[in-house]
């Protein structure tokens, strides 16, 4: 669906979009992620025919961006990030005038603006005024023009900024259903959102790709340490150096104590499970443990981890 | 085609929703139908030898205050999608960039035309009034009207320009006033210094003074001189505003 080929952006003085190679399979969805000024919107906005790159190629549904832009925006449905939207028009004439733009009319139209309406819950604020209308609402408007058409790619920018924690819920759940008829691109620099949605993460920073692989092949390769916390009553002070000698064992370090409970935390080594030996040792020494949990590597770590391994490159 | 009308369309309403039209149209009616009032006057005084039409649109200040109209109908028009950033929901539909200039284009000509109608519907009425006495030459009140629609297609074209070159609305107001009062007050000034300068520095500034066009016009003589050089240049304007519009979206 979507094919990007050694994609550049520059700007004076500055590189926005730094030579990306990537693709999309239809019926994906697919997560661009990264930090803000990291190039997602900039690349996004070439996809939709927005803007040109200064060199590189980009496919979208067979059509390239350059050379094709009316086609590639028919098969695209584009919502930019702060939902731009004409203030002085109600809701339902503003979807009605971006219908009859991309080529809707008639019965078809007003129920599919009906439809959308429905989709994105806004049907209640249907005759409001655009200008009177909250920013999570105004959001869902842009959404719902976004899917109008029906368009095979949708791109999204930032699609739950904005939204409280109901809606944004809703909105997950909208976007997956569209699977597989539409493949979308969205961008998001909240990680939950990936994890929740998308099928593929595109880690971005500084526009240049750090990671392309699933989410959770991602944290899997993480070659970050793990993190297991116990909270534990022992007698002795020898406890942290016994947990130490522990094989695997990074660090042991007292977080805090509270009536003779003591919460400890230790780091270990990537890939290594030391929560059987940390039972053995702990039967053996008559220790008491209240909480033996493992904080597997989040998305968050992977990608501090890579961004951070990119600067000091 | 279809999609220069709905944007058209679009267009039209956004004029009539805002009060800016509105204010514009009690504007031009204090004008003209002040005009109106003095051109009365003077008749009423004894015999003249200028005909109601004439002495309506030739006064100085009539023309002057005219030039208000143009900024107010077009500086919204570019500047404020530029500024709220609609352009980037508009341009990532299939529609073309001529379309989207053409359709606010002809909407700011649909209401500036509109502008005019009550004072044209005075002329009318004074004749019904007077069953036929006062003298209306035969043509110019259609020359009038024309050379005013001809101007207002070559200076709306001017607002369109001006409003694309900027996103601040009152800087493409400040742009457009002064292109089009420096036009209008150049033709002017080289009529009003015709002893000091020499004859054919004249002849040749008299084709693009307005002033000029205006006396042709309202005496019921319709030279089309004139209005070839209002409309091509308000299609040189328009497609300026179009090339602005495409270089600064096309920049690699």
């Amino acid at each position: 669906m979507i094919d990007v080929q050694d994609l550049t952006k520059q700007y004076a003085g500055r590189t926005a979009v730094d030579r990306l190679t990537f693709q999309v399979e239809p019926g994906q969805i697919v997560g661009f992620l990264g930090p803000n000024g990291a190039g997602k919107s900039t690349t996004m906005r070439i996809l939709s025919g927005y803007m040109p790159p200064t060199s590189g190629r980009a496919t979208v549904n067979g059509h390239d961006v350059f050379h094709e832009s009316i086609e590639v925006r028919r098969s695209i449905g584009y919502m930019p990030e702060m939902a731009p939207l004409y203030t002085e028009m109600r809701v339902k004439e503003y979807l009605r005038f971006r219908g009859e733009l991309k080529g809707l009319s008639g019965r078809a139209l007003r129920h599919r603006v009906g439809e959308v309406m429905e989709l994105c819950t806004v049907t209640d604020v249907r005759r409001r005024l655009i200008g009177h209308l909250s920013k999570g609402f105004r959001q869902r408007v842009a959404l719902a023009d976004a899917l109008l058409h029906k368009p095979p790619l949708l791109i999204l920018d930032e699609p739950t900024n904005g939204l409280d924690p109901v809606q944004i819920r809703q909105v997950r759940e909208l976007l997956r259903s569209l699977k597989p008829a539409h493949t979308i691109l969205l961008s998001t620099h909240i990680l939950q959102e990936v994890e929740a949605v998308c099928d593929r993460v595109l880690m971005i920073h500084h526009g240049r790709i750090l990671a392309n692989d699933t989410p959770e092949k991602l944290t899997r390769q993480l070659r970050a340490a793990s993190v297991v916390q116990i909270e534990m009553q022992a007698k002795g002070n020898d406890v942290l150096t016994k947990l130490e000698a522990l094989p695997n064992v990074r660090k042991a370090t007292e977080e805090s104590e509270e009536d003779g409970w003591r919460m400890i935390t230790l780091r270990v080594e990537a890939k290594q499970d030391v929560r059987e030996p940390l039972m053995d040792l702990a039967l053996k020494q008559n220790w008491k443990l209240r909480e033996l949990h493992r904080q597997l590597p989040t998305l968050e770590d992977v990608f501090v981890e890579l961004a951070s391994s990119d600067r000091a490159k | 085609m279809r999609l220069l009308w709905v944007l058209f369309k679009k267009e039209l309403r956004a004029f009539f929703v805002s009060p800016v039209a509105y204010v514009v149209l009690a504007l031009v009616m204090v004008l003209s139908g002040y005009s109106f009032r003095a051109a009365l006057s003077i008749l009423e005084r004894g015999p003249s030898e200028g005909s109601i039409v004439q002495w309506m649109f030739q006064p100085n200040w009539f023309w002057l205050s005219y030039f208000f109209v143009f900024p107010l109908l077009t500086m919204r028009l570019f500047a404020e999608e530029k500024k709220m950033g609609t352009f980037e929901t508009l341009f990532t539909t299939p529609v073309h960039t001529w379309q989207v200039v053409l359709s606010k284009y002809l909407a700011a000509v649909v209401v500036y035309s509109v502008l005019w109608l009550p004072s044209y519907l005075n002329f009318h009425f004074v004749d019904w009034i007077t069953a036929g006495q006062i003298e209306i030459p035969p043509g110019s009140l259609q020359g009038s009207y024309l050379i005013l629609l001809a101007m207002g297609l070559f200076n709306l074209s001017i607002g369109c320009f001006a409003s694309a070159l900027t996103s601040n609305q009152i800087i493409a107001a400040v742009i457009s006033f002064t292109a089009s009062l420096l036009h209008f007050l150049g033709g002017l000034f080289i009529m009003v210094l015709g002893r000091k300068v020499s004859e054919t520095f004249v002849d040749i500034i008299s084709y693009f003074a307005s002033m000029e066009h205006i006396r042709t016009f309202t005496s019921g003589l319709i030279d089309t001189r004139p209005i070839v050089y209002y409309t091509s240049l308000a299609l040189l304007f328009l497609a300026l505003t179009h090339q602005v519009l495409e270089f600064r979206r096309w920049k690699p």
